[in-house]
């Protein structure tokens, strides 16, 4: 993930405000570290405790009790019985998983891209906007960033209310179109994933965008001159000489988003109750929570979300490498 | 030529003065006066988009509940009542605001400084120091944030029933650090990374001690990386609500989420009026949070992400 | 950084301790007792009853209520009552309460079963709060469902009471056929509770027993039948949202979009809330607020679900003795007739004339007489807990095809039951 620094541009310093030149870093990028001794680990041990014990631990006993028939009467106390892999053949030949998982998958994919193509259209038009214009935009987006995810969806599921709600009431009086009277949006499972899709998109996009034009910014304004006489097209000269400079943040934006996306719980959970069929609207995390909390059973539970945790690691097998090699300098 | 924003830049804040890339003020001719134009009329569009929920929460929590529920729609609160916030505030009958409002400020609070603090120790440690475990540290860090967080509640609950931390601030306070850490230490060590170690050692030579060099030098350029990551733990913190809802259920120790959700499911959908009333309380302190950061928010995670 | 390393770990070691300080709890004298009462169904005056008569019987101890919301009640508990911290006395659904006395979840208050009223007590829920020849849980009241109508409404289109099923069918879709756009029989989607009587009167069950597994019975002609019938009247004669819940039955009666609708007895005190209450009511509709229970099949009161609740001593309370003591007053006459009052069938049969003489009495003593309950297992909890039963209405309500959604649904019930 690290761009290997060759040189660096003299930037200014927000100590001082005036230019300073940072040093030139080694040849090979390579950060330089100390032999600690035992000044490492001292470092480490508040958080290393704190992780143990309240992830840890629990994960640990989620991989046990995956293994074990577990359900309410062992949380109040009965000895659990082994079962071994039963809980997971159960959970990989139930269609009901099946549909989930790859309902969980599609929806995160469209929000993804969707936040990412939403997010780098307005930071682009960002560095084009007059500063009101700017300024504006900036002051909508912070408050739908500011939103927190519940509440967030407690008022975009009042705005989609059947029979009070302004959605409706708009494309019923202002569109004239009446099969919206009283229309049902959380009801059909497509339906309520639009919804649930806007709500997430809606309050993902800010943050995609503020980092992108952040990033956008650090772009040399010879390179955006030279490809402005260049003449080249305006999404060539996007892909070809902004892009790379984008890169890395847009990686790492793109994989918090595919991180989040995956384990969306909130928005899901809230707009169910208010709202549309479980069985057919839940995505893993809200599964999870189903089959081990509300159903009691925590074995298959865990079974689920040990199988979810090796897929989402698959899926970010290629960022994990990056990582990987580069500490292997 | 580094496409690297070196530690401490100030990176385009939210409204900050145009970077020196703002094409806007380099643009000539019609067909670009023309796009500008037609770019501000988009973003007045997205302007409308992003803040309407926002102003229809607000909106419907100023009319009385039986107005909303008429056949007409009142975009403005035209006939303006405080009564909601009256429910919602001070109702005997139901759970408190206040109390709510307290223990996720408290908890929030902790939270954030507790794991910025924890978070940028073990940052040093694993940028500044060779050991043995250090690359499985990071994996470990990396693969913690991808397990779902709902399957252990049951044995969290446990853990924190074993030390009786149940229903206190303690214990939330305890689970969301452990729960942001994992994030916070990973765009921290970017961050650390960031500062060339030369810049301490140039302080050193100056008479400074190691950590001293370290405190006076590095620990500055780092303000915009603390500030970018506790936001994220503050949002963590004052959003998460399953553990909340399991860890403190007694009504006194409820957070502010549990709180809007216990008052989305007692009134059903009935009371949409107080509901949003609800809603706009607990969405202020985040507002008004990100407004005093807004500048260093983002300048912050460009230069993590970078470095990430 | 040492320093620094000091302070992190004093940080937490602060945490460690203010958390230990708070935990403990008192010995016996000064004992705070915590009820977990859920919903708004238990009036204020039976909280207040409580509370007081709680604290003058002893003196330094206090009782405090925690009103718990049916949403997610079976999540909290399971974690709520295996916990350290766990509440005392709590109440629980009567379809939920077979889940937590199979766990071990209930304090075994057989020696009491007496003292609290014996056999007294309602039958059905005792068998609901009892497992394995134990008592664990009391019955706290019971629910019944009746039928409000708007009588004006019900004139003007020429009908009368209904006397069978059929013809509270035919009634709903008449008024709705004479009142375009409103709902002749008010019916969201989620409510599978009115469903039940539908299967019931026409032979069929949800479920039954079959050796030491369970059968779903959803799928069966009777059954079926049953649940044509309600996609009937959910289609031709409901207005209501098709995925809504049954919360807020009063609104569309208020604003008259909703001329008739089944609902729990203490719903017509909603409607009759003052019209400026938070939940606003129409108590000027009182003279036109008509009520009876559901007819049967072949006439009289129809099987209705016996909705209500049982409630219990945590196995984990840290003061049994006090809590056992705050259940007795919970079924004292005293506290019951209450109940008896506010239109709940209350928990005693003795004290079932306390619903007094009118109208709304007379139909909940026919509807409690032919009361019935979901199916007997400790799992069904977890039926409900999933949402099995209202995604199926909802799917119903869209149109769906019934046969083949109630086969769907029979497989997730014994999937459920059976695991």
């Amino acid at each position: 993930m690290t761009t290997v620094d060759s040189e660096l541009e003299p930037v200014p310093s927000a100590v001082s405000g005036e230019r300073l030149t940072a040093p030139r870093p080694k040849p090979a990028g390579r950060p330089r570290r100390r032999q600690g001794g035992f000044t490492p680990y001292a470092l480490l041990t508040p958080a290393l405790i704190v992780l143990a014990l309240i992830v840890g631990w629990p994960l640990i006993q989620l991989i046990i009790t995956s293994f074990q028939k577990f359900g309410r009467a062992q949380v109040f106390g009965a000895p659990p019985e082994w079962v071994w892999l039963e809980n997971y053949a159960k959970v990989l030949t139930d269609p009901v998983f099946y549909g989930v998982l790859s309902r969980t998958l599609v929806f995160a994919a469209a929000c993804v891209v969707l936040t990412m193509l939403v997010g780098t259209l307005i930071a682009l038009m960002m560095t084009r906007l007059p500063k009101t214009f700017r300024t504006l935009l900036s002051v909508g987006m912070l408050l739908a960033w500011a939103m927190p995810a519940l509440t967030a969806t407690v008022v975009w599921g009042w705005m989609f209310d059947t029979a009070y709600g302004v959605i409706n009431h708009v494309l019923v009086n202002t569109f004239g179109l009446e099969e919206y009277f009283q229309h049902s949006w959380l009801i059909d499972p497509l339906s309520f994933f639009f919804v649930a899709g806007i709500i997430i998109v809606w309050g993902a996009v800010p943050f995609t965008a503020f980092t992108l034009y952040a990033g956008l910014t650090q772009v040399p304004d010879e390179v955006l001159e030279a490809a402005q006489l260049d003449g080249a097209g305006g999404f060539q000269r996007f892909r070809l000489i902004i892009f790379p400079y984008l890169k890395p943040v847009f990686l790492i934006v793109t994989i918090l988003q595919v991180i989040w996306d995956l384990r969306v719980f909130t928005q899901i959970f809230a707009l169910q109750d208010i709202g549309g069929i479980r069985a057919l609207t839940s995505t893993l995390g809200v599964y999870i929570y189903q089959t081990s909390i509300a159903g009691g059973e925590f074995g298959q539970g865990g079974a689920i979300a040990v199988v979810t945790a090796i897929l989402l690691m698959s899926i970010s097998i290629y960022y994990v490498r990056q990582v990987t090699k580069e500490e292997e300098l | 030529m580094s496409a690297t924003v070196a530690p401490g830049q100030k990176v385009g804040g939210l409204f900050a003065e145009a970077a020196p890339t703002d094409l806007a003020k380099r643009t000539g001719g019609g067909r670009r006066r023309l796009t500008t134009w037609v770019l501000s009329a988009v973003s007045v569009v997205l302007f409308l988009l992003f803040v309407f929920p926002v102003y229809w929460m607000v909106n419907t929590s100023f009319q009385p509940n039986n107005a909303i529920r008429g056949s007409d729609i009142h975009y403005w609160p035209d006939n303006f009542t405080l009564r909601n916030y009256e429910t919602v505030l001070f109702d005997p009958g139901r759970t408190p605001f206040l109390p709510a409002a307290g223990n996720s400020l408290v908890i929030t609070i902790l939270t954030v400084i507790i794991a910025l603090v924890f978070a940028f120790l073990a940052s040093i440690a694993v940028t500044r120091f060779r050991f043995a475990s250090r690359r499985t540290f990071i994996i470990v860090i990396l693969v913690v944030q991808m397990i779902p967080g709902e399957a252990m509640i049951v044995s969290i609950f446990r853990v924190i029933d074993g030390w009786h931390l149940l229903n206190t601030i303690a214990g939330l306070t305890l689970v969301y650090i452990a729960t942001v850490l994992p994030f916070t230490i990973w765009t921290l060590r970017g961050f650390v990374n960031g500062v060339p170690v030369e810049l301490e050692e140039a302080a050193m030579i100056d008479g400074c001690s190691r950590a001293g060099a370290f405190w006076r030098v590095t620990f500055p350029l780092l303000a915009p990386g603390l500030v970018a990551t506790g936001v994220f733990g503050f949002i963590q913190a004052w959003n998460e609500f399953i553990m909340a809802l399991v860890l403190n259920a007694r009504p006194e120790m409820m957070t502010l989420p549990v709180w809007l959700r216990t008052f989305l499911v007692s009134t059903g959908t009935t009371n949409w009026a107080a509901i949003m009333a609800g809603s706009t309380l607990m969405a202020i302190p985040v507002i008004v949070f990100f407004l005093i950061v807004q500048g260093r928010m983002t300048s912050g995670l460009v230069s993590g992400a970078v470095k990430g | 950084m040492r320093k620094l390393g000091i302070v992190a770990l004093g940080a937490a070691a602060a945490l460690t301790l203010a958390g230990c300080a708070s935990g403990g709890t008192g010995g016996e004298e000064g004992a705070e007792i915590r009820v977990w009462l859920v919903g708004t169904d238990t009036p204020d005056e039976a909280r207040e009853y409580l509370v007081d008569t709680f604290e003058e019987e002893h003196p330094g101890s206090t009782l405090v209520i925690e009103e718990q919301s049916w949403e997610g009640l079976v999540d909290r508990l399971t974690t709520s009552l295996s916990g350290s911290d766990s509440p005392d006395v709590v109440e629980v659904g009567n379809t939920q309460a077979s889940a937590f006395t199979s766990a071990g979840a209930f304090l075994d208050i057989t020696e009491y079963y007496d003292e609290l009223g014996g056999d007294d007590l309602l039958p059905g829920f005792v068998e609901a709060g009892s497992y394995d020849d134990k008592f664990y849980a009391a019955p706290l009241y019971s629910g019944s469902r009746l039928v409000f109508y708007k009588k004006d409404a019900l004139a003007a289109a020429g009908l009368s009471v209904p006397t069978t099923l059929d013809d509270y069918v035919a009634n709903g879709k008449a008024l709705a056929a004479a009142n375009p756009g409103k709902s002749g029989i008010w019916w969201p989607g989620q409510d599978w509770y009115n469903a039940l009587p539908f299967i019931w009167e026409n032979g069929g069950e949800v479920a039954v027993p079959d050796g030491e597994e369970w059968d779903a019975q959803l799928s069966s002609a009777e059954s079926v039948a049953g649940l044509t019938q309600v996609q009937d009247v959910m289609t031709n004669a409901s207005a209501a949202p098709k995925d809504a819940n049954e919360t807020g039955p009063e609104v569309g009666f208020c604003d008259g979009t909703t001329l008739q609708l089944s609902a729990p007895s203490w719903v017509k005190w909603s409607i009759l809330a003052p019209a400026d209450a938070e939940a606003p009511g129409c108590p000027d509709q009182e003279a036109n607020l008509g009520v009876y229970a559901l007819p049967g099949k072949d006439g009289g009161a129809a099987q209705v679900f016996a909705g209500g609740s049982n409630i219990g001593v945590s196995a984990k309370s840290a003061h049994p003795d006090l809590a056992v003591d705050a259940l007795k007053i919970i079924l004292s006459d005293e506290f019951q007739t209450i109940y008896g009052k506010g239109g709940l069938v209350p928990a005693k049969l003795s004290l079932a004339d306390t619903l007094g003489t009118d109208e709304v009495a007379q139909a909940i003593a026919a509807a409690a007489g032919n009361a019935k309950l979901t199916p007997a297992s400790p799992k069904w909890a977890d039926v409900e807990a999933a949402g099995i039963l209202q995604d199926l209405f909802v799917k119903i309500a869209q149109g769906g095809d019934v046969q083949s959604l109630a086969e769907a649904a029979d497989e997730e019930i014994e999937a459920i039951l059976n695991s």
